[in-house]
């Protein structure tokens, strides 16, 4: 068995365990060669020498010769929850972010920075970004709901929700921040670039949870699971008519809170962080900015993503759902027609079922059984009344608000409601 | 098939077929190719042969590839097997029609794609609007004829008649209560001219007959053997995937 020979070994380990390094080997010496190579550079810069806090009460340890910080930082900023608003004019990461956003003058990029300041590490609204998500929230809902209400108009309720959470909800708004190109600091600080997104995995209690009106007997919902219907989530809960329920998140919160990194729980409180800078983003541009280039950011950015509608869709049972639709417009009875088949005896049968209403086809399909093709016809044909569309360049209400666009407005196509209740 | 027709006996079976005649030559085509094979025809039996019959070349659309591609003479006069230059082939599958394509009968009134309805190259263009509900036209006759035409896959429910009155629910109900297992749900439908869901909507059985009838069903399922419980419960996991859009 060979010896370990400890002066092979790099210089970093043995640095890094000083207790445990030899000093009689040749290499121990590189730490104070080290040190001395740093105080060189110091002394030869053109600066005068950084001057190191020496507040013992916000003293965090770090070893300040050896690790310099990358810029003069102003007098108590590691003491900070966030950065200070005029280190952003010195931040090349948000002048980068400002110009790939293509945001305009206007914005100054102190309130940019502040849009990237999560309420999880910044307690002080006055420099979280709570007050511009709330806006910005609002806005991207409102963008989103009425183009998906004007562009297809028969909707049900359900899809409606789920089709404005996928548009703009935070697991679609994190991919969107994601693809800014925002990146995020390992821990909040003041000493951290204002570039960088800021949110604390060890005091999440006091992130945002969502946004909407909190229900009284939220907590008898879940005990008891009382009835939470449709046509009331449009009062209450959130935009995508979800329950909103502070207290559960709570207690999930801090039993899981300080778990190690990279687990379920943190990824969703990353998304959360990013989601809601997303917002931010968007509540700022209005704040500075206006009305139309807050609606021309949200279409770039929210509305320009593609979601398949056909696909949210789940019934159950389909046959009924049509032929209750048919009766309600006065059209023939719905009848299932066999269009073609092949292989009927063999193992891999194919029909193709049409759904027919007097001569009309209402909708197509092939399956492997016949009761499965008539299914699914009449899944394809409710799912194409459903998705009906007036045109894809639908004119929404807040086109009127433009300047550019002095046409009189056009009452939007309104259907009368939904076949069955749910 | 191929095998089949090439050999003398069969060719003249075939011929007898191909003249209008009775059913009498069709029943002798039949017999020839399902159960009465000549012994001297070769029959996939070895891996070889399968494999050999297998062996089909492409499509001609594969083939059949513009200026130096394959399919075409080259400048030897051979013909290459395959594509020579980097081209993709799109050869897709027929598909179903769309479900973003609106049919016409679900446009609503206030569509200007309804009231263009004349502008028969817009129907003609597309795969699902091929049915035009008004004008009533002789094309649009003609269409009719030819949707009736197809086969039905489940037979409509009759329309509903509407002919028992206030009082024929009451007996309807009455007996039903009396006596559920002399009075089924089918023998009430075939003794009312009704169907069996109007007679479920009207009157349910009391409580004990249903939990025997619930008791003789368990007993039955407790039979079943894991095969067909697990048939069973696949085909209802089948039907729920179908409605998720899953299949």
């Amino acid at each position: 068995m060979k010896r370990l020979r400890l002066d092979r070994f790099s210089g970093q380990l043995l640095v890094a365990r000083p207790g445990q390094c030899p000093a009689s080997t040749p290499r121990s010496a590189l730490r104070s060669s080290a040190v001395s190579r740093c105080t060189a550079v110091r002394h030869q810069s053109s600066q005068a020498a950084y001057q190191i806090p020496q507040d013992d009460d916000y003293y965090d340890g770090t070893d300040h010769v050896r690790f310099p910080p990358l810029e003069k930082l102003p007098p108590r900023a590691t003491s900070l929850p966030s950065p200070p608003p005029e280190r952003a004019l010195q931040s090349a990461k948000l002048a980068a972010l400002k110009a790939r956003l293509s945001l305009p003058e206007k914005l100054p990029l102190q309130t940019l920075a502040r849009a990237l300041v999560d309420a999880s590490a910044d307690e002080n609204a006055q420099f979280n970004n709570t007050s511009l998500a709330f806006v910005g929230q609002s806005l991207i809902n409102y963008h989103v709901a009425e183009w998906l209400m004007c562009r297809y108009p028969r909707l049900p309720m359900e899809i409606l929700y789920a089709a404005m959470k996928g548009y703009a909800g935070p697991t679609s708004l994190h991919q969107v921040a994601r693809s800014w190109g925002v990146e995020h600091a390992a821990a909040p600080g003041g000493e951290v670039d204002p570039g960088l997104l800021q949110f604390s995995l060890h005091k999440p209690a006091k992130a945002i949870i969502g946004f909407g009106s909190k229900r009284a007997e939220a907590h008898g919902m879940k005990k008891y699971k009382w009835r939470h219907s449709v046509s009331n989530r449009v009062v209450f809960d959130d935009d995508f008519g979800e329950v909103i329920d502070p207290e559960a998140h709570k207690t999930e919160l801090l039993a899981r809170a300080d778990t190690e990194y990279g687990n379920e729980y943190t990824r969703s409180l990353a998304e959360q962080a990013y989601a809601t800078c997303a917002r931010a983003v968007v509540g700022a541009l209005y704040a500075h900015a206006g009305r139309e280039p807050a609606k021309a950011f949200v279409k770039a950015h929210i509305l320009s993503r593609t979601l398949d509608l056909s696909r949210l869709f789940s019934f159950k049972k389909p046959t009924r759902e049509l032929s209750m639709l048919c009766a309600r417009e006065d059209f023939e009875p719905p009848v299932a027609r066999l269009l073609s088949e092949t292989g009927r005896l063999s193992r891999t049968p194919v029909f193709v079922v049409g759904i027919f209403s007097g001569a009309d086809k209402l909708g197509e399909a092939a399956a492997p059984s016949l009761e499965h093709a008539r299914a699914k016809a009449s899944m394809n044909a409710l799912k194409s009344w459903y998705l009906y569309s007036p045109g894809e360049n639908v004119r929404v209400p807040s086109d009127v608000l433009g300047a550019e666009d002095d046409r009189p407005w056009e009452p939007a196509y309104i259907d009368m409601g939904e076949i069955v209740g749910r | 098939m191929e095998a089949i027709v090439t050999r003398p006996a069969v060719s003249c079976c075939r011929r007898a077929v191909a003249a209008p005649g009775t059913a009498a030559p069709s029943r002798l085509l039949l017999l020839t190719t399902s159960t009465a094979l000549p012994s001297g025809t070769r029959q996939k039996s070895t891996s070889a042969r399968t494999r050999r019959a297998l062996n089909i070349p492409p499509h001609p659309s594969f083939l059949d590839l513009p200026t130096t591609g394959a399919g075409k003479p080259a400048a030897d006069g051979t013909t290459p097997a395959r594509p020579t230059t980097d081209q993709i082939i799109f050869n897709p599958p027929s598909s179903a029609p769309s479900v973003l394509h609106t049919p016409f009968k679900f446009l609503p009134k206030s569509d200007p794609r309804r009231r263009a309805n004349l502008a028969s190259s817009l129907l003609a263009a597309s795969t699902t609007l091929q049915y035009p509900s008004n004008p009533p036209t002789e094309a649009s006759a003609a269409a009719a004829a030819a949707v009736d035409a197809l086969p039905v896959v489940n037979p409509a429910m009759p329309t509903p008649r509407h002919h028992l009155s206030m009082a024929d629910i009451e007996e309807m109900r009455a007996l039903r209560a009396a006596d559920p297992a002399t009075h089924s749900v089918q023998a009430l439908s075939k003794r009312f001219q009704c169907s069996k869901l109007f007679v479920l909507m009207c009157c349910q059985a009391p409580q004990e007959h249903r939990d025997k009838i619930a008791a003789e069903a368990d007993k039955v399922k407790a039979r079943w053997g894991p095969r067909r419980r697990q048939a069973r419960e696949e085909r209802g996991r089948r039907f729920e995937m179908l409605y998720r859009g899953e299949l």
